[in-house]
């Protein structure tokens, strides 16, 4: 959208042309330049098929019917068994969409509207939206059945993730076929709907867990690059003491020790172990930023140290930085599978990890079908974060820059 | 050097302190606190036998006492250095001096941690350090052919395919692996499970020709075993650093020194071999500094899939079944393993860049 705009307004002011395009910032340039590879492009891509998926998948597998007749009256069990976390994501995306065709999408207050938008209605969705706590997913086919509904509209995969088809005894490990796609694993569960549904979970995770390490990289590197002092070498120390040990086991002794293991807990955990790195590199950034002159010239002029920090050094500290950035999601989502696998990941929701622990240790041998499809769904996302990233290192990277 | 050496190892002991207060804390914050796993596998006892095993411990580990009593008492235990009963150690006589750290027993298995450990960790360091050359000599490989052949179809293709590599999850790797190569359904060209083959103690050493003809021997029967979790864990770093050779080495290319060297009218193979690979190695060693965490890392997924009894993989049991002994024990191990690896890693990069000097 902001790179349409761009060149909207780059052929309609043809004289300005020039000077239109010196004046993009150097992220606004960067944005264009990794775009305009297809590495990045295909990443997107794939990421915009999982985006989709993770907003709309209780629409896409879902075993209660979108609409049903019976006994006369119509009703939509999927819209009835919607949470308030489906809830508020449909509402964030539907904010999306409304920005983008009015065109505000671009600036960063349309962003900061759309984060809001589910916080804001959380308590209302939390306290309106109910879905039933006991499903029994049977139901519907055994209405069917006995000839109890008139008409009825499933999804295009008619299976929840947790449908465990109790009323088949014979579809548990059946391998791909037309009514399931990618088959179904040891409890009877269609693949293809868990896959689509734990995107959802990787997705989050991925973000969050990156948020997350980002700003407290920001916070700690920040301070301490620029006042240095005690509080530098106090947190070079724990940023030493936190790399001493390989994340994945620092992750695996808190997840281990934990009893609840929900989304939020594995997103605090990924993101807390993972500052060190943006730390140490917003440190160096700092560092070597206020011996500039131009942030010696804002401290000259007396400006505010706020000002200084978040106006003058920030800005060029952060480019750098969100490149890292689209590598930490990857690994944060490689984390996330690689716990789910050992059995030390999230309880009672679908997950990519999890999926292929059953395939290696489910008790039925090897399921080619459980051990192939979620494990090349986490490849495909891993593969589009790296891709991206390695685009805009390279759109970044001024030695390898051809134009200008 | 060697004073900076001293220094390094010095310096080690506040992080190592640090990383203990660290796993220390995260075990006392568990819910059920520092004994909270004692009361799972227990619990099908009778009530009597179960206070005596609680006694016992109690008085052994502290348990009921403040966190710090109980830290204090552990790393008395743990570090070389510390109190010590009279008659062993350094100085004899002494109640305080350095002597035999014990890391304590574990609780799942009852057995001596370091008997566990002296299984382990070979198994362990095998795998590193074979796994170490590997990387090392096919991304050196692969990396110059990409910067030689730089823009080409090779060079894109071979790039891409990198990435893609590196994106792979050892899991599902590991997985495909062990499914696909080592199941009779499909190709049963390896061993599924472990490092030995359960006639291995019988087989003479070297491969041979006995009476049933060929015999592969104790040491081919090992690497057997091993070529697919050496695989497993290696092609990640691979992908990595041969990449990184690729932009060192192009990097170096366009120095002066180099266009000197083409303008003598050296041969390309001298040009690239010995004026301008040695001086793009410096990269690749202050990179092993990076990967070495992932590789530890890896071994304990890589084991856990392969089933080799190596240190990750009873880092993993103990993890699962909240070992604290262990799990304090293990990760105190992985630490010390890491910066070990990273003082290697930084004697490497002096020895090799003549100008880094730690002389101060």
């Amino acid at each position: 959208m902001s790179i349409e705009a761009a060149q909207v307004m780059s052929e309609s002011e043809a004289p300005l042309a020039v000077t239109v395009r010196a004046r993009r910032s150097i992220g606004r340039q960067a944005v264009i330049d990794t775009l305009a590879r297809p590495g990045a492009r295909l990443g997107l891509a794939w990421l915009g098929i999982l985006a989709f998926f993770a907003v709309f998948g209780p629409f896409i597998a879902n075993t209660h019917p979108i609409l049903m007749k019976s006994e006369g009256h119509w009703s939509s069990p999927m819209l009835r068994s919607l949470t308030p976390v489906d809830v508020l994501l449909l509402a964030a995306t539907g904010v999306a969409i409304v920005l983008w065709i009015g065109r505000w999408f671009s600036s960063g207050i349309g962003l900061l509207i759309v984060i809001a938008t589910p916080i804001v209605l959380a308590p209302a969705a939390y306290l309106l939206v109910q879905p039933p706590a006991n499903v029994d997913y049977s139901l519907y086919r055994t209405m069917i059945s006995e000839g109890k509904v008139e008409r009825v509209a499933f999804t295009i995969i008619p299976y929840s993730p947790s449908d465990r088809l109790r009323d088949r005894t014979d579809a548990r490990l059946s391998p791909p076929n037309a009514a399931h796609w990618f088959g179904t694993d040891n409890d009877g569960a269609d693949v293809f709907s868990n896959i689509l549904h734990a995107s959802r979970v990787a997705l989050s995770i991925g973000f969050m867990a990156t948020g997350i390490s980002v700003a407290l990289g920001l916070l700690i590197g920040g301070t301490m690059g620029y006042y240095g002092g005690a509080f530098d070498l106090l947190s070079m120390r724990t940023i030493e003491i936190v790399e001493a040990l390989p994340r994945l086991v620092l992750l695996i002794t808190i997840s281990a020790l934990a009893r609840h293991r929900n989304i939020y807990l594995m997103m605090a955990i990924i993101g807390l172990t993972g500052f060190t790195s943006y730390a140490r590199f917003v440190r160096a950034e700092f560092l070597s930023l206020r011996q500039r002159d131009f942030v010696q010239a804002a401290i000259a002029a007396g400006y505010p140290q706020y000002r200084i920090i978040f106006r003058q050094m920030l800005p060029n500290a952060l480019t750098p930085v969100l490149v890292s950035t689209t590598f930490g999601v990857a690994s944060a989502i490689l984390y996330e599978a690689t716990l789910s696998f050992l059995g030390l990941g999230l309880v009672d929701e679908p997950s990519w990890g999890a999926l292929l622990e059953q395939a290696r240790a489910g008790g039925n041998g090897f399921i080619w079908w459980i051990a192939l499809f979620p494990g090349l769904a986490i490849f495909l996302t891993v593969f589009s974060y790296n891709l991206i990233g390695e685009a805009a290192r390279d759109a970044l990277d001024p030695k390898l820059r051809k134009r200008d | 050097m060697l004073s900076y050496l001293i220094r390094r190892i010095l310096l080690m002991i506040p992080t190592l302190l640090g990383v203990s207060i660290v796993t220390f804390a995260i075990v006392a914050l568990s819910p059920g606190g520092l004994g909270g796993s004692l009361l799972g596998p227990n619990s099908q006892l009778r009530p009597e036998e179960r206070k005596a095993i609680m006694a016992y411990y109690t008085a052994r580990y502290g348990i009921g006492q403040p966190v710090y009593v109980q830290y204090l008492r552990w790393l008395g235990r743990v570090s070389p250095l510390g109190p010590k009963a009279a008659g062993e150690g350094w100085p004899g006589s002494w109640k305080i001096g350095f002597k035999i750290p014990d890391l304590g027993e574990s609780w799942q298995v009852h057995r001596p941690i370091s008997d566990l450990l002296s299984e382990s960790l070979p198994i362990t360091l095998l795998l590193e350090f074979t796994s170490l050359p590997v990387i090392y000599l096919i991304s050196i490989v692969t990396g110059i052919q990409a910067a030689r052949s730089r823009g080409k179809v090779v060079d894109v293709g071979l790039g891409t395919f990198l990435i893609g590599l590196y994106s792979m999850p050892e899991i599902w790797i590991g997985v495909l692996m062990i499914g696909f190569l080592t199941n009779k359904e499909y190709l049963h060209w390896f061993p599924s499970n472990g490092l030995h083959d359960i006639t291995s103690d019988a087989m003479p050493f070297m491969p041979s020709f006995g009476p049933h003809g060929f015999e592969r021997g104790w040491l081919l029967d090992t690497a057997w075993h091993l070529v697919l979790p050496l695989i497993c864990l290696s092609y990640g770093s691979f992908a990595y650093l041969s990449r990184l050779t690729r932009g060192s080495l192009l990097e170096t290319l366009g120095l002066d020194f180099v266009r000197t060297a083409r303008a003598k009218g050296l041969m390309e193979k001298t040009v690239i071999y010995a004026h301008a690979f040695r001086n793009s190695l410096l990269p690749l060693i202050t990179v092993t500094a990076s990967f070495l965490p992932g590789i530890l890392a890896g071994a304990v997924i890589i084991e856990t899939i392969f089933g080799l009894p190596g240190m990750g993989q009873l880092f993993a049991s103990a993890a699962i079944n909240t070992d604290r002994e262990l799990l304090l024990a293990l990760t105190l191990i992985f630490a010390v393993l890491l910066m070990i690896s990273f003082l290697l890693a930084d004697i490497a990069y002096a020895i090799a860049d003549p100008r880094v000097s730690y002389v101060d």
